[in-house]
């Protein structure tokens, strides 16, 4: 019985589902493609309307510049005439993530964007992202998903004890992980054609788990690695991910162009915006690692200021001290924000130091007069408020 | 927040039938009357109707509203102790939120409504607006507006609150609405009852 089951799932898997039509021979990038299966038209149509709610929606990134500059480096690496059929949406959301439709919408989370070091790894992100829109994922993979869908259900009908749906649903996600790994290969491909340095892929995940390890520490939680991709899991390990990144690069891996200076002028304006969206996650640990990780040995007053306010907002006594010396360090470097002031004037405060800190917050208000927590502060310093 | 109450309204209206069929439901708040709120000694005496919602953001908070806490809703923390969240939990584990802290001045009130928002209703569109001295219950407090967005929904909400820090615990009242009309129909009606707060 199990046996004769069996055969038919595989003989349901071999022929797609039973689905008579094949994906149109035309590339889903080519201008004004339009869908030919009845299948890729219905999963066009939801991502046209996900994309239409997505493009108005206050969450996405509408910067000119900014926008220019990711089409740019989207261009640089698949190729000018790929990447014309991809509208890129950079969207407000401190974590990392990337995400394809099968329309041509890819969203990159300004999370990812914080926490790529280069033009090199951005340019592997969208490779990426690029190469589930080339290979038609989305597609295939819910294909697959109906194919064995179908299949349970018919074994649960003739045969309720079966564990043949068990192997099946490990066979679907073992089937996304595997779309995950070659759409890791095709980005690869992509970032050493356009002469970016092909270890640029591998070092976005190897930093990914030192930040997840430093995110489990600050929560006072085991830090738990994956050396195997669990049942249900629809990536890759990101270890699995980065060794195999790096054994495809090769030993010519290090060579190439990563635009570290073009990557950082675009990024400038936002940064302080990104890493201030960052440290109000309260996630101590991933926050101080990528900070850390930003600041690469060379504090900047910049970095000072975000580490002293993330310090300040955890609040305990000994951070407070922490938090005091961050903003006074960044002053004696030369950051002329004004906010720096309030935050060592609010971080002595707290630790009790009155008069110093009374002293602080009377520069903030000299430097910042037109400040929106004006009376607040001037309550803080005993000049007027409600007492 | 309420709106996590929502998600679990069906089995707290089972377990309420069960338990405690009166104390656990919406209630009608009269009008002109002292009525002590949050479970705690923060009383407050409204000039118009509220509804009191059964469900609770958190242990020591408690919601009014007057057309659904979608639309309009007046929160009251009363008494937050140390070490506690503003209210419940959505994973300890994985989203955990900032706590109270003994070390608090009362203009760090917004940054922990702010953050605990943020991370409760995973947005990263809150801004808080400004900030200024006003007595909360006759004792030195803050006044503080903002502004936020849920995710998936798109619609500007404004909010305003009203704390301070007293004897070691937080207390705040906040009220919230779409900007479109709600925020501005509901608002004097939360500020008289702000005004109201004794302790």
């Amino acid at each position: 019985m199990a046996g004769w089951i069996i055969a038919v799932a595989l003989a349901g898997a071999a022929l797609g589902g039973g689905v008579p039509d094949k994906p149109a021979p035309l590339p889903p990038y080519g201008a004004a493609y339009t869908p030919t299966t009845v299948d890729e038209r219905g999963l066009w149509q939801q991502a046209d309307e996900a994309e239409r709610d997505l493009r108005d929606s206050p969450v996405v990134v509408r910067d000119a510049a900014l926008n220019a500059y990711m089409a740019k480096v989207l261009c640089r690496s698949v190729g000018e005439d790929r990447c014309r059929g991809v509208r890129i949406y950079v969207v407000r959301a401190p974590v990392f993530n990337a995400s394809m439709m099968p329309n041509g919408m890819m969203v990159v989370y300004t999370g990812a964007l914080l926490r790529l070091r280069d033009e090199a790894e951005l340019a592997a992100v969208l490779g990426h992202e690029f190469g589930h829109f080339e290979q038609r994922h989305t597609l295939a993979s819910f294909r697959r998903g109906r194919t064995i869908g179908d299949i349970i259900a018919w074994t649960s009908m003739i045969s309720p004890y079966s564990t043949l749906p068990a192997s099946l649903i490990q066979l679907h996600f073992a089937y996304d992980r595997a779309q995950e790994s070659e759409a890791d290969m095709m980005g690869l491909r992509y970032l050493t054609a356009a002469g970016y340095r092909p270890f640029a892929a591998s070092h976005i995940w190897e930093r990914l788990m030192a930040e997840q390890d430093a995110t489990a520490l600050g929560r006072k939680r085991h830090v738990t690695h994956r050396y195997a991709a669990g049942f249900f899991a629809d990536h890759p390990t990101h270890l699995s991910r980065a060794i195999d990144l790096r054994a495809a690069a090769g030993s010519e891996g290090d060579r190439g162009d990563d635009a570290l200076d073009a990557f950082q002028t675009a990024m400038r304006p936002w940064r302080a915006g990104f890493l201030a969206d960052q440290i109000k996650l309260n996630d101590f640990g991933g926050s101080e690692y990528l900070l850390a990780e930003l600041a690469n040995g060379a504090w900047t007053p910049e970095l000072l200021l975000t580490r002293g306010e993330l310090y300040r907002e955890r609040g305990n006594p000994r951070d407070l001290v922490s938090a005091a010396q961050f903003y006074q360090q960044a002053i004696d470097q030369g950051c002329t924000d004004p906010v720096a002031w309030r935050g060592l004037g609010l971080s002595l405060l707290r630790g009790q130091q009155v008069a110093a800190g009374r002293a602080a917050l009377k520069t903030y208000l000299e430097k910042a007069p037109a400040a929106s927590d004006r009376a607040a502060m001037a309550m803080l310093i005993g000049e007027g408020g409600v007492q | 927040m309420k709106r996590f109450g929502n998600r679990f309204g069906m089995g707290a209206i089972g377990l309420a039938l069960i338990a405690a069929p009166v104390a656990a439901g919406n209630r009608l708040i009269a009008a002109g009357q002292p009525v002590a709120v949050a479970k705690s000694v923060l009383t407050v005496t409204p000039s118009v109707e509220w509804n009191k919602l059964g469900a609770r953001p958190g242990r020591n908070s408690e919601t009014w509203t007057f057309d659904g806490d979608a639309l309009n809703d007046l929160t009251f923390y009363g008494g937050i102790e140390p070490e506690q969240t503003l209210f419940r939990e959505v994973s300890k584990r994985n989203k955990p939120l900032p706590r109270v802290k003994v070390t608090m001045l009362v203009t760090d009130i917004p940054t922990l409504v702010e953050n605990s928002y943020r991370i409760a209703l995973d947005t990263p569109l809150f801004t808080v607006e400004g900030m200024e001295p006003m007595a909360f219950a006759g004792k030195p407090g803050i006044r503080f507006t903002y502004n936020f967005t849920r995710p998936d929904e798109d619609l500007p909400r404004k909010g305003e609150g009203r704390g301070a820090i007293i004897g070691g615990k937080l207390y705040l009242i906040t009220f919230e609405a779409p900007r479109l009309h709600y925020f501005d129909a509901g608002v004097t009606a939360f500020r008289q009852v702000a005004d109201s707060a004794k302790l």
